[in-house]
């Protein structure tokens, strides 16, 4: 088992030496302010048998999890995704997906059941979703996707305890360590069948009231325990960061060493003035639509590097309930694009049917790729928001007693992606994050700049309308429109047949004798 | 009289013609300078599908191509790369083509109204241009590029192949049809009932015959014939197009609509009742039997009743029973002028009006409802869209006891036709 923890704050805040004594049998922390990273990789043997068997039939498999709270992406953590819980997978052997992944994935994180979000897979082969169907940019690897909404880790601290923590008799202290993933603003979980380790990591934006108190003892003999105290800032290159602070490794180290580096990274921050809101124009109907406001002030192009392009995306993660007509947002009208202040659609994958309603969709959604448009320069006004609109359809949602039922929109992420002609190191440092959705879906010179969402709640709720029904109750109960619809129906065919047995009994099934009609005879 | 000035065949179609290029025009305009397009969504589907044919590709790579391979094969002008203005036809192909097949729609029911009913050519013009030529409806649904167009020229073509005794033609459009659309398929049974011996000019057949000689009788060259080039037609379209696109073609062309999921049926009395046997909500699964109705209705006691009273009436009649059960209400304009002047809604204006009326309150009932729906996303499936499309039915079926009534009673306008002929 390895452990890095990392704790960072502004270059230049108050720290007192105090706050983080290194010894040779202990980390102490006291009283510190700082975000947190805390990653621990382990070995197969380290799992649970149930968990094992499902990573050893993985080529890879990449979870990510994000809070529903807004939080501050601080460098060199600022990647971000939407809201939930997202799940990269790729089988050992292609095409043979393990439908344990989907009972495991329950298990550990909490089933779908009744008014509680959690996972609702049934197998990767029904419900996982393939690589984009559309991408004008480039091929991605074979992997499948799966989304879903997650509040709440509570699940997974309870299986941790359960499991991992009953089986390495770790007690309090790793009960403690699995409840601090209920204040995490980010968890990561990724193998990959080189390795054959799986890492868990969590981000904490802010430490808990008071500071951070711990005391990390001397792992045993095969253990190892990294200790960061850092301060991360863009650096004078528009490439690099810059760390200054304190490094150390307990047990191995007598005390803490002042480091100074450079280093490139893929995801940076921007000024906490770019921000983006997103809301749907009320009301929402059956055709909501979306917008994303981004304050003038906040759309100058990043700082990137010479010879580097850059464009504002959006990527969209949507549940089954909500979808977007690829061939009404995906035109090249060039009309329709500016109405929306879009430039084109990038890429898509997932469940596109534009009719089948959500009970009849297995898989759990789509995600898309839009390229924002940006104002141009002469034509800006500062003061007021620039708002990209997309439109979207609602499927029809089983019924309710209330007449409707909620579909939960987590918000998108908003980035500039730049990339770069040059050779860059990107993605050689201890802190690179990727398997993100969107970030494979550009080149791999490019670098993210990723705006802040502004809001007290990252996931929209829309009130869709659907067939109101309490069972056994009321007037329009589901036994009533069966009746309803089929006597009327039946007497509506009796009527025409009624009228029909009256034409044959006067005159039979032949043709009539020559009548002329009332019409002519008034005209004699 | 300044009608018989304006009611003249080449003016009534060169009226037609002007308003559908008109709107064609109008409809580029639109769509080069308002992000609210005039072409219809479904021009784009099958401009798409042209798209990949053109491309040497299956027409089924475009989502909801739910149509024969044959409507993209005659739209690939459509993608054809052409420099601008060249570009703007080449796109309005489709358009052009179907606003044309609407003109000849017209023209083949004003051939009929003159020819076979002998009416006089003023007051068949009135009808058929008030009906269909100029029809602003009937217009603007062929120039943003709906197909239903073609499906009217299709229908006249067939009766005006049927009565004026045509049977090889009369069963290849049959066919044609049939491939297109499926449900064209119910007119075959009225016109094989209608076509028999004495409508071949042979004498009635004798009541005293025995059972077997009478079934033999009712197996007449007209009928055979009709049926067979039916039957070779149909087959041979759906041989080619299966030869070549397999699989997709008949799943996207006929078992979608016999299987499909989407339960957002416009107007349809069933669309509440589907809604929830498909969500597992129901104790019965209605599906099964929900098209029986209809199918009687249209395929066998309204053409066995009224096809030799009435052929065009009886066609009209199983036209607006099917889509009464349904809901494409365009199916049954291109027979109404041929209904119209003897039918009870023009002798009796109150009776007429009433029913105008109420059709339109019908339809603006579960129209307000499916707005409360749809844009104001008002829960509004029962009781509102239950109960209006339960009320639009019933008014759908009052008109059509109507027209099952004046199809049984008020005589053949081509015999009467007839008898006028001989007394003069």
């Amino acid at each position: 088992m390895k452990r890095r923890i990392t704790l960072l704050q502004p270059l230049g805040a108050p720290f007192e030496p105090h706050q983080a004594v290194l010894s040779s049998s202990n980390f102490a922390i006291r009283d510190l302010h700082a975000a947190r990273h805390d990653r621990i990789t382990l070995g197969l043997d380290d799992l649970p048998e149930e968990l094992s068997n499902v990573v050893e039939s993985s080529h890879e498999l990449h979870l990510r999890w994000a809070t529903e709270e807004p939080f501050d992406a601080i460098a060199p953590f600022s990647s971000r995704v939407s809201p939930g819980l997202h799940v990269h997978y790729t089988p050992l052997v292609s095409g043979k997906s393990s439908d344990a992944l989907c009972s495991v994935l329950r298990t550990v994180f909490g089933a779908d059941e009744g008014d509680r979000d959690g996972v609702g897979c049934t197998s990767p082969e029904k419900s996982f979703t393939t690589h984009p169907l559309r991408s004008t940019r480039f091929a991605t690897s074979a992997s499948l996707h799966y989304y879903t909404r997650l509040p709440s880790l509570q699940s997974l601290v309870g299986f941790i305890r359960r499991t991992v923590c009953h089986q390495r008799q770790g007690g309090a202290k790793c009960h403690y360590l699995a409840d601090t993933l209920l204040t995490a603003d980010v968890v990561d979980v990724d193998y990959d069948s080189t390795s054959h380790t799986l890492s868990i990591s969590g981000f904490w934006s802010s430490s808990p009231t008071g500071g951070w108190v711990e005391d990390i003892g001397k792992p045993t003999a095969d253990d190892e325990v990294e200790i960061g105290l850092l301060g991360v800032e863009p650096g004078g290159e528009p490439d690099l960061l810059k760390a200054g602070g304190l490094l150390g490794k307990i047990g191995e180290d007598k005390k803490l060493t002042p480091v100074m580096f450079d280093f490139p990274s893929r995801h940076y921050p921007l000024a906490e003035t770019a921000t983006y809101s997103i809301s749907f124009s009320q009301p929402t109907g059956l055709h909501p639509e979306m917008s994303i406001s981004i304050p003038h002030s906040a759309l100058q192009q990043p700082p990137a590097l010479k010879d580097s392009t850059c464009a504002l995306h959006t990527y969209l993660t949507l549940p089954s309930s909500v979808f977007i007509d690829q061939y009404q947002v995906g035109t090249e009208d060039p009309l329709f694009l500016q109405e929306h202040n879009l430039v084109a659609v990038r890429a898509f994958s997932g469940e596109t049917d534009l009719e089948a309603p959500d009970w009849a969709v297995d898989r759990w959604g789509s995600t898309w790729l839009v390229e924002l448009a940006t104002p141009s320069v002469d034509n800006s006004y500062p003061a007021s928001n620039w708002t990209s609109t997309i439109p979207m359809h609602l499927r029809y949602l089983n019924p309710s007693e209330s007449g409707y039922r909620s579909a939960a929109v987590p918000w998108p992420v908003v980035f500039w992606a730049c990339s770069i002609e040059e050779e860059s190191q990107i993605g050689k440092t201890p802190f690179d994050r990727t398997n993100l959705g969107y970030d494979k879906l550009f080149g791999p010179r490019t670098i993210f700049y990723q705006l802040h969402p502004a809001s007290q709640h990252l996931v929209e709720e829309l009130d869709v309308p659907v067939l109101k029904l309490k069972d056994g109750e009321g007037l329009f109960q589901a036994r009533n429109i069966e009746l309803g619809t089929s006597v009327v129906i039946v007497l509506g065919f009796l009527w025409i047949i009624w009228r029909l047995a009256r034409v044959v009994w006067a005159t039979g099934l032949g043709a009539n004798e020559v009548k002329r009609p009332e019409v002519h005879e008034k005209k004699e | 009289m300044p009608s018989s000035i304006i009611f003249t065949v080449p003016r009534v179609l060169i009226g037609a013609c002007l308003l559908r290029i008109i709107l064609l025009v109008y409809g580029g305009w639109q769509d080069a300078n308002s992000a609210v397009k005039y072409t219809d969504i479904d021009y784009m589907v099958f401009t798409d599908a042209s798209r990949y044919v053109a491309n040497g590709e299956s027409p089924y790579a475009r989502d909801t191509y739910r149509y024969t391979p044959l409507l993209a094969w005659m739209l690939v002008p459509t993608a054809w790369q052409l420099p601008p203005p060249w570009s703007a036809v080449s796109f309005a192909f489709g358009k052009i083509l179907f606003a044309s097949a609407d003109v000849l729609a017209g023209w083949f029911v004003l051939q009929l109204l003159r020819r076979v009913y002998r009416m006089s050519t003023i007051k068949a013009l009135k009808y058929v241009s008030a009906v269909w030529l100029w029809n602003p409806m009937v217009a603007n649904i062929s120039t943003r590029g709906s197909s239903e167009g073609l499906l009217g020229v299709f229908v006249a073509a067939l009766l005006w192949a049927t009565l004026t005794k045509r049977p090889i033609t009369a069963g290849a459009i049959l066919g044609l049809a049939v491939h297109f659309k499926i449900y064209p398929f119910i007119y075959g049974a009225s016109i094989l009932w209608w076509w028999d011996a004495q409508r071949d000019g042979k004498p009635a057949a004798n009541s005293d015959a025995d059972l077997f000689t009478r079934a033999m009788e009712f197996v007449t060259h007209s009928r055979v014939r009709l049926t067979l080039s039916a039957l070779a037609t149909f087959v041979a379209l759906n041989g080619v197009m299966y030869l070549q696109y397999g699989m997709p073609f008949l799943q996207h062309t006929f078992f979608h609509h016999l299987t499909r999921i989407d339960h957002r049926h416009n107007f349809s009395p069933y669309a509440t009742l589907l809604y929830l046997t498909s969500t597992g909500a129901a104790g019965f699964q209605f599906e099964s039997l929900a098209f029986l109705p209809q199918l009687i209705l249209s395929v066998v006691a309204l053409p066995l009743a009224l096809a030799k009273k009435n052929l065009a009436t009886a066609m009209l009649a199983q036209t607006f029973a099917f889509v009464t059960f349904n809901k494409y209400f365009l199916w049954y304009l291109i027979l109404l002028p041929l209904y119209l002047p003897t039918s009870s809604l023009m002798r009796k204006p109150t009776l007429g009006i009433s029913a105008a009326v109420l059709w339109v309150l019908g339809q603006a009932l579960w129209l307000w409802q499916g707005f409360n729906l749809e844009f104001l996303g008002l829960s509004s499936f029962v009781p509102g869209l239950f109960l209006a499309s339960l009320v639009f039915f019933s008014i759908n079926i009052w008109i059509l006891g109507m027209i099952v009534h004046d199809a049984g009673f008020n005589g053949d306008p081509i015999a009467l036709a007839k008898k006028v002929h001989w007394e003069n």
